[in-house]
């Protein structure tokens, strides 16, 4: 009988694995399917801008200050023009945001999220604002997004950038300062 | 006075050197090479002409061969103070002596507002002179420069956050250490593997070794670069955002310097005892002084007042 019973257990063993392997998968899936939604909304951001940029003159490669200052604020200000009602959360949906929440509890466990939290909220304590449609200051020092935690989030257009600000982690684009979008709590 | 700008903008041609922006070339990997050590140079006291009128507190140490690819670093440079203009006031007076034809920004190039009249008052103002010769500066990104400097042109950056250039048979790779994403990684290690130059030269913001109190090591962005830097044969990487100057012993033969201390400084920075430390200053602001001849890369580190407070040469990794 004994042996009857060792060939039960294994088989209520594999069933086991078998089905947790099927929930990590399923999981990661969702994960890959919800980062390409966020990628999709990001570059959707990035081709209306694009399609502003387009109508105004080009900003030279080798610019003068004054050049770069008024392509800058020209084009900060149609921007914001057909961005009128933006909201918190169009990129960073409930979803993406949960998503990208754990990826950064993964990567930053124990002393690493505690020197990690001390940098960004010295940036938070230099009144940096945290809003949709409102300009990084451009006085305002940023945070460098840590490389390794870089490549474990969802790769955004070269034009984006992501920028942590407390308990923030924002959606910057890189040519007007412009926070795009916002999700809290992103380092708990 | 006419004739010192003439001698100078005449010792600008002579040493000549085309730089190319996002230049490729066509190679494959290269194989770990050995490690470099750094040893003391041996001065050889270049002076200014005597009809200058104008002493160096330091000779120059370096050998001034013919044909060598002579450059300068400085960082966190861009207070507007008036250290960085004395800074920017002893590089021209050394240029003369050691006519450097590039100076290599690494980050923090403008504290604060990026309008046009900080432009002038944190950059222009502070190097005019050799910008006036024709000196041209490289600039790469700190954590305080928003990525519209990269159209600037006197940053030189062709428009780009990150690019390579080449002068005289050394790549020199401007890296943006804010925002080391897969793109940037995968255009770096692509440029690498191609890269037939004998001499791969880095150089961007945040520190992958440092013994800065305040600052220190970046260890995510150690993790990611050291490893490229050993496989494809970076011999030297010069960083800033400490506010010192700091020479690391070699790393997996690759030597770090922390170069931040051309316009802000902090007193008592370094850690004492650190085993990172081959030499450290924190006394006073810097600048350093390069020359690459050969198979041996040479340098000097200066303070805000011309005196030398490090010196050595570092043979090439693949030598």
């Amino acid at each position: 009988m004994w042996h009857v019973r060792i060939c039960y257990s294994a088989i209520v063993i594999f069933l086991l694995c078998a089905v947790s392997a099927a929930a990590q998968s399923s999981s990661s899936n969702k994960n890959q399917g919800e980062a390409a939604e966020f990628e999709q909304r990001a570059r959707e951001y990035v081709r209306m801008r694009e399609g502003i940029e387009g109508q105004m003159p080009k900003l030279p490669k080798a610019a003068t200050a004054e050049q770069i200052e008024a392509h800058k604020s020209e084009l900060l200000k149609r921007v914001l023009a057909a961005r009128t009602g933006a909201t918190q959360g169009q990129i960073f949906t409930p979803a993406a945001s949960a998503m990208i929440r754990s990826i950064i509890a993964t990567e930053f466990k124990g002393r690493q999220r505690e020197d990690l939290k001390k940098e960004v909220f010295e940036i938070a304590a230099q009144g940096v604002p945290v809003a949709v449609n409102v300009e990084y200051p451009e006085s305002k020092e940023m945070l460098e997004v840590p490389a390794t935690l870089l490549l474990a989030l969802p790769q955004l257009p070269k034009q984006l950038r992501y920028r942590l600000v407390g308990t923030y982690l924002l959606l910057v684009d890189r040519e007007n300062n412009l926070i795009i979008d916002f999700m809290p709590n992103a380092l708990p | 006075m006419r004739s010192i700008r003439l001698l100078n903008l005449a010792l600008i041609f002579a040493v000549g050197g085309i730089w190319t922006v996002n230049g490729v070339l066509a190679q494959g990997e290269q194989a770990p090479p050995p490690p470099a050590t750094a040893e003391a140079a041996k001065p050889q006291a270049a002076t200014l002409p005597a009809s200058s009128g104008v002493k160096l507190p330091s000779p120059v140490v370096l050998p001034m061969r013919e044909g060598s690819v002579k450059i300068a670093v400085i960082g966190d440079t861009g207070s507007g103070k008036p250290e960085q203009f004395e800074v920017g006031r002893m590089l021209n007076t050394y240029q003369i002596a050691f006519p450097f034809d590039s100076v290599l920004m690494v980050g923090d190039n403008i504290y604060g507002p990026e309008k046009a009249h900080d432009m002038k008052a944190k950059f222009e103002d502070a190097y005019q002179s050799m910008l006036d010769k024709g000196v041209k500066f490289y600039a790469s990104l700190g954590n305080h420069d928003g990525s519209n400097q990269r159209f600037y042109q006197h940053f030189n950056m062709n428009g780009e956050e990150y690019y390579k250039l080449e002068k005289g048979g050394v790549s020199f790779y401007a890296l943006n250490s804010n925002y080391m994403d897969k793109r940037q990684l995968e255009w770096f290690t692509t440029r690498l593997a191609e890269d037939t130059n004998k001499w791969k030269i880095a150089f961007f913001h945040h520190p992958p070794f440092s013994s800065g109190k305040f600052h220190g090591s970046d260890e995510s962005l150690r993790k990611v670069l050291h490893p490229i830097f050993v496989k494809h044969g970076v011999d030297v990487v010069f960083t800033g955002h400490d506010h010192f100057y700091e020479r690391i012993k070699p790393q997996d033969g690759i030597t770090y310097f922390v170069a931040g201390s051309s316009g802000q400084l902090r007193k008592g920075g370094v850690k004492k005892n650190s085993p990172l430390t081959a030499a450290a200053f924190d006394q006073d602001m810097t600048f350093m002084l390069v020359e690459i001849a050969g198979d041996e890369l040479h340098f000097q580190a200066l303070t805000r007042t011309g005196q030398t407070i490090d010196s050595g040469v570092i043979k090439r990794r693949g030598a």
